[in-house]
C-alpha cells in the first residue's frame, strides 16, 4: 500500500467518525415528545415518508423533471462511487479483478452521473434565484462530488490515474462533515421527523379523497 | 430599528443552542439549497422575487445556527454563509418570517429533502419573540386575548347580548320556546368554542351551530369568560403567551366539567388547541378535543341530524384550511360534511393536502402592514375559485372566511362564503 492509500483510509475514518458524531447527537437529543392525542399511525407514515412520499404528488419532482432526474442520477452515482472506493480498499487485500462488463457499466453510469453533477453546478451558477440562495459551500460540495465521480471514471479507464483518484477521494471525505454534504445523515432524520409529524395527525399515509 | 442588546441576542440564540429534541437540529442541517420549493410557495409564485423562496426563509435561521452553534461557522463563517444576529438580520427575519410566510406548510410536503420549513419559520418567530420583535399589530391581538380572554377584546356584556339575540333568532326559527344557547352551564357534554369574529361580525354562524346542536339534541354550553378558540401566541412565536391562552381554555373545560371540547371553525385555533395546546402545557388532556367538523359528521353518521341535499341548488366548492387538512388530517371529514349537505360539489385544482393557502394564515390577517402582499398572494386562490365556477365556497375556518371575503371583493369573484355549520344548517331537516 502506498502513502496516498493510507491518506485516503485516514480521511475515510475521520469522515465516518465525524458523521457518526452528528448521528449520535441526533439519537442523544431524541425524538419529539408530543402530548397531544395521536390520531394516525406514525410507523406507517414514517415508512411512507421514506419511500413513496419521495415521488408521490411531489412538485419538486414532477414540476422539475430534468433537475429531479439529474439529482437522482447524481445521488445514485455518488453512492456507487463510495461503494467502489470501499471495494478498492478491500481489494487491496482480496486482489479480485472486476469483470470487464461491470467496469464498462460503471464507467458509463458514473460518466452520466458526473455529467448530471456538473449540469446542476452550472444551473446553480447561472440561474439567478439559485445563485442568490447559494453560498460557497454549495458550489464546493457539488464540485468535489462531481470531480470524485469523474476521477472514478478516469481511474476505471486507466490505472495511471490512481493518485488523482485517491487524492480527490481524500479531499471529499475530509470536506464532507464540514459543509452541507453531511445531509447524508440529516436527510434520513428529516424524513423520519416528517413522517412522525404527519403520521401523528393522520395526514400520512395520504387517504383517497372522498368522491 | 434600535440596536439589539446582548440580552436580546442571548435570549434568541438560547432557542438554537438548547434544542429540546433532534427535530430542530435536523431541519437546520438538512436543506441543500436545491430551490425546488420555490414553485410551491404562494409568495414566490405571485411575486416572483428570489427572497420569497421558502429555502431563503430557512436559510435565515440556519445561518444563525451555523454561526453560533457550529465549529465551521465560528472559524470560517463565509464558507457556509454563517451570519451574525444583528439589526439587519433581525429586520430581514421580521420581513420574511412574519410578513412573507403563512406557515401553510405547502412547501414542506413538496420539499425534495423533507425539511419542515414551516417549523423552522416558527422557530425564527420564536427567536424574534424572545427579542420582543413581534410586529405590534400581531402582538396587540395576543395582548387582547391575554387581557380580556378573547382576541377582539369583546366585553362579556357585548358577548352575552349577542348570544341572547341569537337565542331569540333560534327560538323563532325553531318555533320552540325551549330552544336555547346555554351559557356557563356545568356538567354538559360539550363546551363549544368560537372564533371571536363570530360574535363580532358573523353571529349567524353561531346560530347555525346552535341549530345543529338543537337538532341533534346535544347537551352543550358556551362559556362567557373563555370561548375564544384562537391562540395568536402560536403565530407570534411567544410560547409563554401561547401557553397562558391554552391554559385558560383548559381550565374552563375543567371548571365547567365538560366531557368534550369542541373547537369552533378556526384552522389555527384548532391546531393550536388540539395539537399544540397539550405541548404548550406539557400535559396530556384528559378530555376529548374535537373539531366542529368531526362532531357534525358524528351527528350525520349516527342519524342524530338529517340533511336534505335538494335544498341547496348552487354549485359549491371547498377551500381546505391548511391547518385543518395538510396539517390536521381532516381532508375527508370536511368532504363528508359538505357532500352530505350539498349535491353539486366541485373540487378546486389542486385541493386537499396540495391546496393553496388563501393567504390569510400565519397571522397575516392580523398584520395590517402586510395587507398588500396578502391580497397579492390571494390571486392564486381567487383563480382557483373562479375556475370551479362555483357560487358558494365552504370552509371551516373564520380566518379563511375573512380572507376569502376580501378576495371576493378585490378580485370580483361574486361568490358567497360559508362555514361548514352554515351550509349544514341550511340543509338541515328539523323534526319537532
Amino acid at each position: 500500500m502506498l502513502w496516498y492509500h493510507w491518506l485516503t483510509i485516514g480521511a475515510f475514518l475521520v469522515c465516518i467518525i465525524a458523521l457518526m458524531a452528528h448521528f449520535i447527537r441526533l439519537i442523544y437529543l431524541g425524538k419529539p415528545k408530543d402530548y397531544s392525542r395521536k390520531s394516525g399511525n406514525v410507523t406507517k407514515a414514517v415508512a411512507y415518508s421514506a419511500t413513496v412520499a419521495m415521488i408521490d404528488h411531489k412538485e419538486s419532482a414532477y414540476l422539475h423533471i430534468p433537475t429531479y432526474f439529474a439529482g437522482m442520477v447524481y445521488h445514485i452515482g455518488t453512492f456507487v462511487s463510495f461503494l467502489l472506493l470501499l471495494f478498492f480498499f478491500i481489494n487491496m487485500i482480496l486482489q479480485i479483478t472486476l469483470p470487464q462488463w461491470i467496469v464498462w457499466v460503471l464507467i458509463a453510469g458514473l460518466s452520466l452521473s458526473a455529467l448530471c453533477g456538473f449540469s446542476l453546478l452550472i444551473k446553480r451558477a447561472v440561474s439567478k434565484p439559485m445563485r442568490s440562495l447559494s453560498n460557497a459551500d454549495d458550489f464546493i460540495s457539488n464540485l468535489l462530488v462531481s470531480l470524485f465521480q469523474l476521477a472514478s471514471v478516469a481511474y476505471l479507464l486507466c490505472s495511471c490515474k490512481e493518485l488523482s483518484y485517491y487524492l480527490s477521494a481524500t479531499i471529499l471525505l475530509l470536506y464532507m462533515p464540514v459543509g452541507k454534504l453531511k445531509h447524508l445523515v440529516y436527510f434520513f432524520a428529516a424524513r423520519y421527523h416528517l413522517g412522525f409529524f404527519y403520521g401523528w395527525r393522520n395526514v400520512w399515509p395520504p387517504k383517497k379523497p372522498l368522491q | 430599528m434600535k440596536k439589539l442588546t446582548k440580552e436580546q441576542i442571548d435570549k434568541a440564540l438560547k432557542i438554537l443552542r438548547m434544542p429540546e429534541d433532534s427535530k430542530l437540529v435536523t431541519h437546520l442541517n438538512a436543506c441543500v439549497h436545491c430551490g425546488l420549493c420555490a414553485t410551491s410557495c404562494v409568495y414566490f409564485l405571485t411575486m416572483k422575487e428570489d427572497k420569497y423562496v421558502p429555502a431563503r426563509k430557512v436559510e435565515l435561521v440556519a445561518s444563525l445556527y451555523r454561526r453560533y452553534c457550529t465549529l465551521t461557522g465560528k472559524i470560517i463563517p463565509k464558507l457556509i454563509n454563517a451570519r451574525e444576529l444583528d439589526e439587519k438580520m433581525a429586520e430581514e427575519m421580521i420581513d420574511l418570517l412574519y410578513g412573507a410566510c403563512t406557515i401553510c406548510g405547502r412547501c414542506v410536503k413538496h420539499c425534495s429533502i423533507g425539511v419542515d420549513i414551516a417549523y423552522v419559520v416558527k422557530v425564527g418567530r420564536q427567536m424574534l419573540a424572545a427579542m420582543d420583535l413581534v410586529p405590534p399589530s400581531l402582538q396587540s391581538i395576543v395582548d387582547a386575548a391575554l387581557n380580556t380572554g378573547n382576541n377582539m377584546g369583546i366585553t362579556t356584556e357585548e358577548f352575552t347580548d349577542t348570544i341572547q339575540w341569537m337565542e331569540e333568532e333560534l327560538i323563532d326559527e325553531m318555533q320552540d320556546e325551549n330552544a336555547r344557547i346555554p351559557l356557563d352551564e356545568k356538567n354538559k357534554n360539550i363546551l363549544y368554542t368560537l372564533n371571536p369574529r363570530e360574535p363580532k361580525f358573523f353571529p349567524l354562524s353561531i346560530s347555525a351551530m346552535a341549530k345543529i346542536f338543537y337538532a341533534a339534541k346535544e347537551s352543550w354550553t358556551l362559556s362567557t369568560s373563555m370561548y375564544d378558540v384562537t391562540n395568536y401566541g402560536y403565530y407570534s412565536g411567544n410560547n409563554e403567551h401561547a401557553a397562558i391562552i391554552a391554559k385558560k381554555l383548559y381550565d374552563e373545560v375543567k371548571k365547567l366539567n365538560a366531557n368534550t371540547l369542541v373547537l369552533g371553525e378556526c384552522g389555527h385555533g384548532s391546531r393550536s388547541t388540539r395539537w399544540e395546546g397539550p405541548n404548550y402545557l406539557s400535559t396530556e388532556y384528559d378530555f376529548t378535543t374535537l373539531t366542529v367538523v368531526e362532531i357534525i359528521n358524528d351527528y350525520i353518521r349516527s342519524g342524530r341530524i338529517k340533511l336534505d341535499k335538494t335544498i341547496i341548488n348552487e354549485k359549491v366548492t371547498i377551500h381546505d384550511p391548511c391547518n385543518l387538512v395538510r396539517n390536521g388530517g381532516l381532508l375527508n371529514e370536511i368532504r363528508f360534511a359538505v357532500k352530505s349537505a350539498v349535491a353539486d360539489v366541485v373540487e378546486m385544482d389542486p385541493y386537499g393536502n396540495d391546496n393553496f393557502c388563501c393567504g390569510g394564515g400565519g397571522g397575516q390577517l392580523a398584520m395590517s402592514e402586510y395587507n398588500e402582499r396578502r391580497l397579492n398572494i390571494g390571486a392564486i386562490k381567487a383563480e382557483q375559485i373562479r375556475k370551479t365556477k362555483a357560487t358558494i365556497v365552504v370552509t371551516p375556518c373564520h380566518n379563511c372566511i375573512d380572507q376569502l371575503t376580501q378576495l371576493n371583493h378585490h378580485y370580483k369573484l361574486n361568490i358567497k362564503i360559508k362555514s361548514i355549520a352554515e351550509i349544514v344548517a341550511d340543509a338541515l331537516v328539523v323534526e319537532n
